[in-house]
C-alpha cells in the first residue's frame, strides 16, 4: 500500500458528521504546529522583550501570546475542515447561562485580575499589608485568578483576585523612605532637653541608616502619671526597616543609661490624710 | 572634619605590587594583603568601626597588583542611591542674572581595586569618616530622592582637600532668574563625576547649577562640568546618568 492509498483510506474512514480520520489527523498536525509556534513565540518574548517590562505585565503578555496562537490554530483547523458550529449555538447559549451561574466567582476573580493589572495598586516584589485579612508580606505575582503573597514567615498565601481588589492595600515600598517611631518615658526630675540631646547624639553615632535630612524628631507627647513621655521619630530608607525600627528602643535606652536619665517604673504618691 | 590631621605614615593613593606582603595604613583603618601559597593571597581589613573583612584572592601569577584610589561616596553604610545632597555651611546669595564659582569639600570613600591586564575590579571599599556618611532625603517622602547627605564647607582651591576624607569640587552656580536667589544645597547624580588623585589629595569633576524658571516654578538644572587635570583618574564601576533637575527647592 502506497502512502497515497493509505491517506485515501483514511479520508474514507468517517468518524461522525463528515469528520474523517484524515481531517482529524490534519487537525492534530495544525494544533501541534500551533502549540509549538505558541511555545516558541512565548520563549522569544520572554527572552528578548519581557526583561524590559514589569514582571506581572510580562507574564500576562506571555499568556496572551501563548493562548492567542493556540486559539488561532484551532480556528484554522475548524475552518480548513469546514466544521460548522452553528448547530452548537442554541445549545451553547443555554450552556453559557448554566456555566455563567456556576463560574460567577471565577469570572469575578478574572475581571478583578484585569482591573488589578490596569490599576496596579502594587507590583511584583512590593512589600504590602492587607489589613482586612491580617496579611503582610511580599507580593509575588498578580495572576489571572489569584495573587500570591509571601508572608514574612516564609509561607506563601494565595488570595483570590476579587478579595485582593476589594481590600485596602498598604504599600511599604511606594515611598522612598519610611518612618520608625518609639515612645520613651523619663522621670519628672530629669531635664527633657538633656534627654533629647542624649538620644539624638546616640542615634547620630550608632544608627547609620537614620536620615540626617529630615532630622530625627522629638515630641513631648504626654505628661504621664509616672513619666514625661517623649515620642522619637526617625526616617530611614524604605528597604532598611530592620536597621531602624527594631533597634530604636535599644539605642534610646542606651542613650538614657549613659546620661544617667531615669526611665521610671509606674508609681503612685499616697498622702496620708492625717499629715 | 576640619580638625583632622594627616599622618605622613598613611599610605598614599596609587598602585602597589604585592609579592609577599603589603600593609596599607589609612586613618583608623588597616589593610593587609599576604601571599598564602602558590597563586593565592589573603586580604584583611579592619576599619574605624572595628569591622573586619577577610577574603581569599586566587591569582594567575604569584604577584598581585592593586590600586588604592578615592571613589564616590555611595557605598557606606549600604549602596542605596547614586545621588549626593550637599548642604552648604553658608548660604550663597546670587543676584539676578549673575554667576558664582565656589569650591567645596565633597566627601569621598576609598576603593581598593585589583588590577588585571586590561581592567580594574573592585575588591573592597573603605570610609574613613563613617559618622558623616549618612543618607538624606531631597523632597517629600513619597516622591523625593534618597541621597547620600553631607554638610560641606567651602574650600579655597583644588589643593585644599582633606586626605582620605574629601575631595575638592568646583560648583558653578548661574542664576538666570529675574530675581535674587539664595542657594543652600545642591543635589546631583554623582555617578557622572570622575575623581582624580595625586598622593593623598583628591579632586572631582565639577558641576554647573543653572537656576531657571520652568512655567511658574523655579528649578535648578545640575550638569557635570569635567575638569582638565594631569592628576590620575580613579577607576570606576558605576554607570553614568544624565543631568539632574532640582524641582523641590533650592534653600
Amino acid at each position: 500500500m502506497t502512502p497515497i492509498e493509505f491517506l485515501q483510506g483514511l479520508s474514507e474512514m468517517e468518524i461522525i458528521g463528515g469528520l474523517t480520520v484524515l481531517s482529524l489527523l490534519i487537525g492534530g498536525i495544525i494544533m501541534a504546529a500551533g502549540i509549538i509556534s505558541a511555545k516558541i513565540a512565548k520563549l522569544i518574548f520572554f527572552k528578548y522583550y519581557a526583561p524590559t517590562l514589569p514582571q506581572d505585565t510580562a507574564k500576562n503578555f506571555g499568556k496572551i501570546i501563548y493562548f492567542g496562537i493556540i486559539v488561532i490554530a484551532f480556528l484554522v483547523f475548524t475552518s480548513s475542515q469546514g466544521i460548522d458550529f452553528s448547530g452548537l449555538l442554541v445549545a451553547g447559549g443555554i450552556f453559557a447561562v448554566v456555566i455563567g451561574f456556576a463560574t460567577q466567582s471565577v469570572v469575578s476573580n478574572l475581571i478583578s485580575g484585569v482591573f488589578l493589572m490596569i490599576e496596579k495598586p502594587a507590583k511584583h516584589g512590593d512589600t504590602i499589608q492587607i489589613p482586612d485579612m491580617s496579611i503582610s508580606g511580599t507580593l509575588l505575582d498578580i495572576g489571572t485568578f489569584s495573587s500570591r503573597v509571601r508572608k514574612f514567615d516564609g509561607t506563601v498565601i494565595r488570595i483570590p483576585n476579587e478579595k485582593f481588589f476589594t481590600s485596602n492595600i498598604r504599600s511599604f515600598t511606594a515611598s522612598t523612605v519610611r518612618r520608625a517611631e518609639a515612645m520613651v518615658g523619663i522621670a519628672y526630675k530629669d531635664d527633657i532637653e538633656t534627654a533629647i540631646d542624649a538620644i539624638r547624639n546616640e542615634i547620630r553615632l550608632t544608627m547609620p541608616f537614620v536620615l540626617r535630612n529630615p532630622e530625627p524628631e522629638f515630641r513631648v507627647e504626654e505628661l504621664g502619671d509616672s513619666s514625661v513621655n517623649i515620642q522619637v521619630l526617625v526616617w530611614h530608607p524604605r528597604d532598611d526597616w530592620s536597621q531602624a525600627q527594631p533597634i530604636l528602643l535599644t539605642v534610646i535606652k542606651r542613650a538614657l543609661d549613659k546620661s544617667g536619665i531615669e526611665i521610671p517604673f509606674p508609681q503612685r504618691v499616697i498622702w496620708d490624710a492625717k499629715d | 572634619m576640619n580638625e583632622y590631621t594627616v599622618d605622613s605614615s598613611y599610605s598614599k593613593y596609587g598602585q602597589y605590587n604585592v609579592d609577599d606582603h603589603l600593609e596599607l595604613i589609612l586613618p583608623e583603618t588597616i589593610v593587609k594583603i599576604e601571599r598564602i601559597g602558590e597563586h593565592a593571597f589573603s586580604y584583611f581589613r579592619k576599619d574605624s568601626e572595628g569591622k573586619v573583612i577577610e577574603k581569599m584572592i586566587p591569582t594567575k601569577s604569584n604577584e598581585l597588583k592593586i590600586e588604592l584610589a578615592p571613589i564616590r561616596p555611595l557605598n557606606h553604610p549600604a549602596r542605596r542611591t547614586g545621588y549626593v545632597f550637599l548642604k552648604f555651611d553658608k548660604e550663597i546669595y546670587l543676584s539676578q542674572n549673575s554667576a558664582a564659582s565656589i569650591y567645596v569639600h565633597c566627601p569621598i570613600e576609598i576603593g581598593i581595586f585589583l588590577i588585571s591586564e586590561s581592567h580594574r575590579e573592585s575588591l573592597d571599599w573603605i570610609t574613613c569618616d563613617p559618622l558623616n556618611s549618612r543618607f538624606g532625603l531631597y523632597g517629600s517622602p513619597d516622591t523625593g530622592t534618597l541621597c547620600k547627605y553631607s554638610e560641606v564647607t567651602l574650600a579655597n582651591d583644588y589643593s585644599d582637600s582633606t586626605p582620605y576624607l574629601d575631595g575638592v569640587m568646583k560648583i558653578i552656580v548661574e542664576n538666570n532668574l529675574d530675581s535674587g536667589k539664595t542657594v543652600s544645597k545642591v543635589v546631583f547624580s554623582i555617578t557622572d563625576n570622575s575623581l582624580y588623585y595625586e598622593n593623598s589629595k583628591c579632586i572631582l569633576d565639577g558641576i554647573k547649577v543653572t537656576l531657571k524658571k520652568r512655567a511658574v516654578v523655579n528649578i535648578a538644572d545640575v550638569q557635570t562640568d569635567p575638569i582638565q587635570t594631569d592628576w590620575k583618574q580613579s577607576p570606576t564601576w558605576e554607570t553614568s546618568t544624565s543631568k539632574t533637575t532640582m524641582e523641590m527647592g533650592l534653600e
